[in-house]
C-alpha cells in the first residue's frame, strides 16, 4: 500500500520520459497531473484507514534488501509522517498545476518533479535509517536539476550551493546513523529507539549533534541557512513551493523522528541550548526579513523564522509542543507554498519582485486585486491571525513550550510580532497606494494563476476554524514521542520539571 | 489693414495656446480620439439622461422629505425594481448627487448669488410653510432650527439646476452620436464645434424651479430672476466638476493640516481634468460610479476597442475613464471658445492679443492637469 507512494511517481516519471518530445509542454503537464491526482487520492485513502487510536507504525512493509549491510526495505506510516505525506502529495500536485504551460524541456522537468515526490515520500515512509538516508539523498538530485536548469540568472551558483550544503547535511546524518549502529551494536539499520538507552549521555550528545547539524542545514536554522535564500530566489515558482512546502519538512521530520525519537535522553540534556538556538534563529530570520527588498527573499527569511518555532517546540518536548511541531510543519508548508505561488504570479506579471519598485497592486482594474487579496490572507496566516491555521499552530507552539522555556518562548513571540512587521511592510509597499509607473499596463491574470492559491487559502481557513482536522492524526503519536526524561532548565529560577506526559491531548 | 503676426506664446503650455488659436482642440485630432470621444459621449449622454430625470424628480417630488428612501425610483416602486436596486445592477444616481453637492459647495455665478437673496428666502419660507401645513412636529422642528429647511431648499435648487443642465447636455451628446453615425462628424474640431453650437443654442435657456404642494404651484426660482443655462449652470458646473472637484479619499491621502489641500477652494485642482484614471474601480473613488454606469451603454465600436486592450475587459472602467477625460477636454475646449472675448479665428491684432491673454490665463490652470497625458 505504501510502496505505491514511491513507485507510482517513479513509474510515472519513466513513462513521461518515454513520451515523444513533439508533444506540447502543456500536454506533459496534464499527463503528470494524472498520477499525482491518483497519489493524492491514495494518500487520502491511507489516511481514511489510519487508526487514530493506535500508536506506532501502521501499514508496515518489510522486505530484506542488502542483508549483509543491514539495509532493509522497511516502510511504515504514523501520526508524524502521515500529515507530511498528504502535504507532499497535495503540494506536488499544486506545483505541477502552477508550472508554466510553455516550460522548456517538459519531459525532463515533469519527470524530475515526480522523482522528487517519490524521494520525499520514501524519506517520510522509511523505517530503516539507511533507507531514510538514501531517499534523503536521492531527492537532492532532481531538486538540484530543477534549480540548475529552470532557475533564474544565478541558478548555477544557487543549485551548487544547495547541493553542497545539503550533501554536507547528509554526511553528518549518515555519520550519526553509522555511529549509532556501531555503538549500540545494532544488527541492522532498523529504527529502534530502545537501543539508544545503552549509550552514555555524552555519546548520545555527540551523535545528536551530528543529526542536529544535518537537519539544521535542511530545516534550515541559523547559521546553516545561507543556502535557502539563494535557492528560493533562483528557483522557479513551483520549485520554491516544493522547497518551502515539503523539502524543508524533511528537516523538521528528521528532528522529531531521529533527534527526539532516537535520542530522548540526549535531547533532554540539549533541549535548553536548543531552545536558545531556536529563539536566535527566529529573531534572526524575522529581523533579516525586514531588511529585504526582494519579496521572495522576504518569504524565504520568514521561513527561517517559522522553522525556528518548530525547533523550540521540539526542544520543549511536551505532548502539546510536539503536536504543535507537526502542526506548524503543515501550517508552514501551506502558508509558504501559497506565498511563494503568489510572489511568483507578481514576479511573472510585473517582471520584478522588488518591493521598492512595486506599488498599488491591489488596484481593482489595472493591478492584481485577487492576487493581492490572497497575499494579504497568506501574510495574515503567517503572522498568526486568529481564524487561520498559522494562529493555531503558533499558539500550540507557544502554549506547549512556555511552561518549559518561558524566556525562549517569549523571544519567539517577539518573532511573531516581527512577522507582522515585515509582511505588513511588504503589503503596504507592494499592494497599497497608486500603481507605480512600471506596472500600469500589466497583462491579464488567468484563473490558472489564482486557483492554486485559492485552494491553499481555503485550507488555511478551514484548518484555522477546525484545527482538529489537522492535529487528530498526530495526537497519539506525539504523546509517545515525549522523552521519558526531565528537561533541566539552564536558568534555575524558571526550572520546571516536566513529567513524562502520556495523556491524550 | 495688414495684420501683424502675434509673437509665439512663451507659456509652458504654449503648444495648447497655439493649438486653440488655430482652431484646434486641447485634444489631438486623431481617428482613434474621435471614435473614443464620440463613443464615450454617447454612453455619457444616455447616463446623463437618467441622471437628469432623477435629479429633477428628486427636486420636484421629494421636496423637503427628510427620509427620501425611494428617491432613486422616480416614483415607480416595484419589487423587481427594488431587487434590482439591491443587486446594484442599476444607474448609480449617487454620482449625480455627488456632482450636485460639489456644485452646491463650490457655488459661483447667478444661481449661487440668487440663493443668498431675500427673494429666494421669502419664496423658500412660503413653500416650507405650505409643505409643513398640518405637521406640527415638523413645524416645531423648523422653529428650533430655522436654517435647516431653507438649506434643504437651496439643495433642491441645485438638484433642479444640475438636472436642467444635464438635460441639455444629454441631448447634445446623443445628437453628436447620431451625426457621427451618419458620417457628419469625422474630426475632433467638429466634435468641439457641435458642443459649442449646442451651448450657444441653449445659452439663454431659462433655469427655473417650482414645486407643487397640495395642488398649488410654488415658484422657488421664477423665470423673472433671469437665471440662464450657460452662465448660471454650465459655467459653475465646469468650474466645480472639471476644475475644482473634491479631494475624495482614494489612493492619495490628503492632509489638510499639512497644507496638502489648498486653503482657498478656488485653488482646488481635483476635478475631471486633473483626475488620475488609474484608481478607478476602487472603493471611495466617486467617478467609479459614473464609469460603472457608462459601461452599460458603450457603443459596440468603442467596446470593441476596449476589448482589444492588453487586459481586455479587466480594466474596462479605467479605459472608459481615460476616454472620458479626453472627451472632457473637448467640452472644455468648446467652453473656452464660447467664453473667449473674441472669435478665436479673428485677424484683428488687438483681439488676438486679448484672446492670447485669455487663453494663457486659462492655461495657467491647465499646467497640472492631464492635458499632456491625454495627448501622449
Amino acid at each position: 500500500m505504501l510502496s505505491a507512494l514511491i513507485f507510482v511517481p517513479v513509474l510515472g516519471a519513466g513513462l513521461i520520459f518515454l513520451l515523444p518530445t513533439t508533444l506540447p509542454s502543456s500536454r506533459f503537464r496534464s499527463i503528470t497531473l494524472v498520477p499525482l491526482a491518483g497519489l493524492l487520492l491514495w494518500t487520502i485513502a491511507i489516511a481514511a484507514q489510519f487508526d487514530l487510536t493506535q500508536t506506532g507504525m501502521q501499514f508496515t512493509e518489510r522486505l530484506p534488501w542488502v542483508e549483509w549491510l543491514g539495509l532493509n526495505y522497511h516502510l511504515g506510516v504514523d501520526g508524524i509522517s502521515l500529515p507530511l505525506l498528504v502535504l507532499n502529495a497535495g503540494l506536488t500536485l499544486i506545483a505541477v498545476f502552477a508550472s508554466a504551460s510553455n516550460i522548456e524541456r517538459p519531459r525532463f522537468y515533469y519527470s524530475l518533479l515526480l522523482l522528487l515526490n517519490a524521494g520525499v515520500s520514501g524519506a517520510f515512509l522509511a523505517q530503516d535509517l539507511l533507507l531514510f538516508f538514501l531517499f534523503y539523498e536521492i531527492e537532492l538530485i532532481p531538486l538540484y536539476f530543477l534549480i540548475a536548469i529552470w532557475g533564474g540568472k544565478r541558478r548555477g551558483y544557487a543549485a551548487t550551493k544547495f547541493l553542497l550544503y545539503t550533501a554536507v547535511s547528509g554526511i553528518f546524518i549518515l555519520a550519526s546513523f553509522l555511529g549509532w549502529v556501531w555503538l549500540t551494536g545494532a544488527q541492522n539499520f532498523d529504527y529502534n529507539p530502545n537501543l539508544t538507552a545503552s549509550l552514555p549521555v555524552t555519546t548520545q550528545l555527540i551523535l545528536l549533534a551530528g543529526l542536529l547539524v544535518g537537519f539544521g542545514i535542511k530545516i534550515p536554522i541559523f547559521p546553516f541557512h545561507t543556502w535557502l535564500p539563494d535557492a528560493h530566489v533562483e528557483a522557479s515558482t513551483p520549485v520554491s513551493v516544493l522547497l518551502a512546502g515539503v523539502l524543508l519538512k524533511l528537516g523538521t521530520y528528521g528532528l522529531l523522528r531521529f533527534c527526539v525519537g532516537l535520542f530522548p535522553e540526549g535531547w533532554s540534556v540539549a533541549a535548553p541550548t536548543l531552545a536558545i538556538w531556536a529563539s536566535v534563529s527566529v529573531l534572526y530570520g524575522a529581523l533579516t526579513a525586514i531588511s529585504q527588498q526582494d519579496m521572495k527573499k522576504m518569504v524565504a527569511y520568514s521561513s527561517i523564522a517559522h522553522m525556528g518555532y518548530i525547533l523550540l517546540a521540539a526542544a520543549a518536548a511536551t505532548h502539546l509542543s510536539l503536536l504543535a511541531a507537526i502542526a506548524q510543519s503543515v501550517s508552514h508548508g501551506l502558508i509558504s507554498a501559497m506565498l511563494f505561488l503568489l510572489v511568483g504570479v507578481v514576479g511573472k506579471k510585473t517582471g520584478t519582485r522588488d518591493i521598492d519598485k512595486l506599488q498599488g497592486l491591489l488596484n481593482p482594474e489595472r493591478g492584481l486585486p485577487l492576487v493581492g487579496s490572497l497575499t494579504i490572507v497568506g501574510v495574515m496566516a503567517s503572522a498568526g491571525i486568529p481564524g487561520m491555521v498559522g494562529f493555531i499552530a503558533e499558539f500550540m507552539v507557544f502554549r506547549g513550550s512556555f511552561p518549559v522555556f518561558p524566556i525562549a518562548t517569549l523571544l519567539c513571540l517577539v518573532g511573531t510580532g516581527l512577522t507582522a512587521v515585515y509582511f505588513l511592510l511588504m503589503v503596504n509597499r507592494v499592494f497599497f497606494g497608486r500603481l507605480s509607473d512600471i506596472v500600469t499596463d500589466l497583462p491579464p491574470v488567468q484563473w490558472g494563476d489564482r486557483v492554486p492559491a485559492i485552494v491553499l487559502a481555503l485550507l488555511l481557513v478551514i484548518f484555522g476554524i477546525q484545527p482538529n482536522w489537522l492535529v487528530r492524526w498526530s495526537d497519539a503519536e506525539a504523546a509517545t514521542l515525549v522523552p521519558g526524561y526531565s528537561i533541566v532548565q539552564t536558568i534555575q529560577t524558571s526550572a520546571i520539571e516536566i513529567p513524562p506526559s502520556k495523556e491524550v491531548f | 489693414m495688414v495684420s501683424t503676426p502675434l509673437a509665439p506664446s512663451s507659456h509652458p503650455l504654449a503648444e495648447y495656446v497655439h493649438r486653440l488659436e488655430s482652431g484646434q482642440a486641447l485634444l489631438k485630432d486623431t481617428p482613434k480620439n474621435v471614435v473614443e470621444v464620440v463613443g464615450i459621449l454617447k454612453s455619457y449622454g444616455v447616463v446623463l439622461d437618467a441622471y437628469s430625470r432623477n435629479l429633477i424628480y428628486i427636486a420636484e417630488h421629494q421636496f423637503l422629505r427628510l427620509f427620501p428612501f425611494f428617491k432613486y425610483f422616480n416614483g415607480e416602486v416595484t419589487l423587481s425594481k427594488l431587487l434590482k436596486f439591491w443587486w446594484h445592477d442599476r444607474i448609480n444616481y449617487e454620482y449625480a448627487e455627488y456632482c450636485m453637492r460639489s456644485m452646491l459647495w463650490h457655488g459661483g455665478n447667478g444661481l449661487d448669488e440668487y440663493l443668498d437673496t431675500d427673494e429666494f428666502k421669502n419664496l423658500a419660507v412660503r413653500a416650507i410653510r405650505a409643505k409643513l401645513r398640518g405637521n406640527p412636529f415638523m413645524q416645531g422642528l423648523n422653529g428650533l432650527f430655522p436654517d435647516f429647511l431653507p438649506e434643504q431648499v437651496r439643495q433642491s435648487c441645485y438638484y433642479s439646476g444640475l438636472g436642467q443642465f444635464w438635460r441639455v447636455m444629454s441631448d447634445m451628446f446623443l445628437s453628436l452620436s447620431d451625426r457621427y453615425d451618419r458620417g457628419e462628424i469625422q474630426s475632433i474640431p467638429q466634435v468641439v464645434q457641435h458642443i459649442l453650437n449646442g451651448l450657444v443654442a441653449d445659452a439663454n435657456r431659462p433655469i427655473t424651479f417650482s414645486v407643487e404642494i397640495d395642488g398649488e404651484t410654488y415658484d422657488i426660482i421664477p423665470k423673472s430672476v433671469g437665471l440662464t443655462f450657460l452662465v448660471d449652470t454650465a459655467v459653475p458646473y465646469v468650474e466645480s466638476i472639471f476644475f475644482r472637484g473634491a479631494p475624495f479619499p482614494g489612493t492619495v491621502s490628503y492632509n489638510a493640516q499639512a497644507f496638502q489641500i489648498p486653503a482657498e477652494q478656488g485653488d482646488f485642482t481635483y476635478g475631471a481634468l486633473y483626475a488620475d484614471p488609474l484608481p478607478i474601480g476602487g472603493a471611495g473613488i466617486p467617478p467609479t460610479q459614473l464609469m460603472q454606469d457608462m459601461r452599460h451603454f458603450l457603443p459596440d465600436y468603442l467596446h470593441e476597442i476596449y476589448r482589444k486592450g492588453k487586459r481586455q475587459e479587466d480594466d474596462l472602467r479605467v479605459q472608459i475613464c481615460q476616454s472620458f477625460q479626453k472627451s472632457m477636454f473637448c467640452v472644455t475646449t468648446a467652453a473656452l471658445q464660447g467664453l473667449a472675448p473674441h472669435p478665436l479665428d479673428t485677424t484683428d491684432i488687438e483681439q488676438r492679443k486679448a484672446n492670447r491673454a485669455f487663453l494663457e490665463q486659462w492655461m495657467n490652470r491647465f499646467v497640472t492637469s492631464r492635458v499632456e497625458v491625454v495627448n501622449q
